[in-house]
């Protein structure tokens, strides 16, 4: 499946970049980040935790960055997998300037197995789009934090586990 | 297709029942006609620590009319509404939408309240609830509010329903006279879900012109939605063919499509304005 899409993020373009590569803001970031820890040179192992709620659904994964252009570029891979299905896919990050604001571009392609994609499949799409959401609202808030400021809080963790949960739940036919 | 280990709990009132998912957060889920719970369950992709079944709370299940509005329980079956005579009369775009959905098993066990607060993007009734300008009165320990339909469905799977609430009622203003009104769906064959459902309530003045309408459209996009654009375009318009395939064009202004391996964002977008177009047709006869 094709993920692509646009995010303007009203902080500066090297301050977005480096949010985006830093480990320890990717795991505020990413919805449900419970781990992420660098296991070499730009690859990171990541555990994620989908929900409390009805759901405790683990995934474990490694994410590697590659051609890495600062600022302006990067590409990511990832490759997870948990008790409800798997997931692969690689996708290019593009950062531009644009009126003192910076447009993220992202593209990739995903490929999502086991039970999530047998009867969820009609859910995959918006359920990315829906985390890409959360994902770039929680790293502009990072972005446009000051650096001496203490990292903000995101209460959108709390959506991002009830969401997930829901999205499980509702990854079966009827 | 055999749940994890989970805890049951049936209470037998509304307040027992808010007070166990106060007290248990996040762990505690609520079981109403358990057509989708249940199935996620077996697949372990849902696995709650509890279950608050709240099958067993008498009075959850009714259909009346009270204040100038339509009462639904939320405990109310699919089937029930589908089979009420009186609905039919004085509202036919509730047992229209609920004939339609999954099937007789999912029908008889299925429930409104369920159906609403689970948000399935592709469920029929958010649509009919948008269309109808739906209240949901939501109770937790903390006492009752109302939640216009408009602002209840807040993204996938997401309502306006917060931790520790249970839908308890669906309030829907009664129909005036000269409504119009049409449920119309393209159903996946294997689900029975809507690829694309359109739900219209219209009123014509004594000329026959389209006074006001609402269209509430579901499966097109991460949660069902109200095509303003579309109704705008009704509104004042006498309601002949072009007029309405006119209309029926704007289904998808402004919205961000999904697509699957079934049918691409495109394909929906597409369907949408063709069944907006149909649903508007039967409603305006």
């Amino acid at each position: 499946m094709k993920i692509e899409g646009t995010q303007e993020i009203s902080a500066d373009r090297e301050r977005v970049y480096s949010a985006l590569i830093d480990p320890a803001v990717l795991q505020r970031c990413i919805p449900g980040c419970e781990k992420l820890e660098a296991t070499g040179e730009n690859t990171y192992s990541a555990r994620l935790r989908a929900g409390v709620g009805s759901i405790k659904g683990i995934f474990n994964g490694a994410v590697k960055l590659e051609d890495m252009q600062p600022p302006s570029r990067y590409r990511m891979i990832v490759d997870g997998k948990g008790q409800p299905g798997f997931l692969k896919g690689s996708g290019e990050i593009a950062l531009d300037e644009k009126n003192g604001a910076t447009l993220i571009t992202f593209s990739g392609d995903v490929q999502v197995g086991g039970t999530i994609a047998g009867v969820g499949q009609r859910m995959i799409q918006g359920a990315a789009k829906m985390m890409a959401t959360q994902f770039f609202t929680a790293i502009e808030a990072e972005a446009k934090a000051r650096p001496d400021e203490p990292p903000p809080t995101h209460g959108f963790f709390r959506t991002a586990l009830r969401w997930f949960s829901g999205f499980i739940r509702r990854s079966v036919a009827r | 297709m055999i749940p994890a280990q989970f805890d049951y709990i049936a209470p037998t009132t509304l307040d027992e029942a808010v007070a166990l998912l106060s007290q248990h957060a996040d762990d505690a889920k609520v079981l109403a006609g358990g057509h989708s719970l249940i199935p996620a369950m077996k697949l372990r992709l849902a696995q709650p620590q509890l279950l608050v079944d709240i099958g067993r709370i008498k009075g959850l299940s009714y259909i009346r009319e009270e204040g100038g509005q339509i009462r639904i329980g939320a405990m109310t079956t699919h089937y029930q509404i589908e089979s009420s005579a009186r609905l039919r009369e004085i509202c036919p775009l509730l047992p229209e939408a609920a004939g339609q959905i999954g099937d007789v098993q999912v029908r008889n066990k299925g429930t409104i309240g369920g159906s609403l607060a689970h948000s399935d993007p592709a469920a029929d009734w958010p649509a009919a609830a948008l269309a109808l300008d739906a209240e949901l009165r939501a109770v937790s320990s903390k006492g009752e509010r109302g939640i216009k339909a408009a602002d209840f469905f807040v993204d996938l799977f997401t309502t306006a329903l917060e931790q520790g609430e249970i839908l308890s009622e669906i309030r829907i203003p009664i129909p005036k006279a000269r409504t119009g009104q049409a449920y119309l769906k393209a159903a996946q064959p294997a689900s029975g879900f809507a690829v694309v459902g359109v739900a219209v309530s219209l009123v014509r003045d004594a000329a026959g012109k389209c006074e006001a309408a609402a269209v509430g459209i579901t499966g097109v996009a991460s949660k069902a939605y109200r095509a303003a654009a579309v109704e705008k375009a009704l509104a004042g318009a006498s309601l002949d063919e072009k007029m309405i395939a006119a209309a029926a064009a704007h289904a998808t202004d402004g919205i961000d499509a999904n697509g699957d391996l079934y049918a691409s964002a495109q394909y929906r977008k597409h369907l949408a304005a063709v069944y907006a177009r149909r649903a508007i047709t039967a409603a305006s006869r």
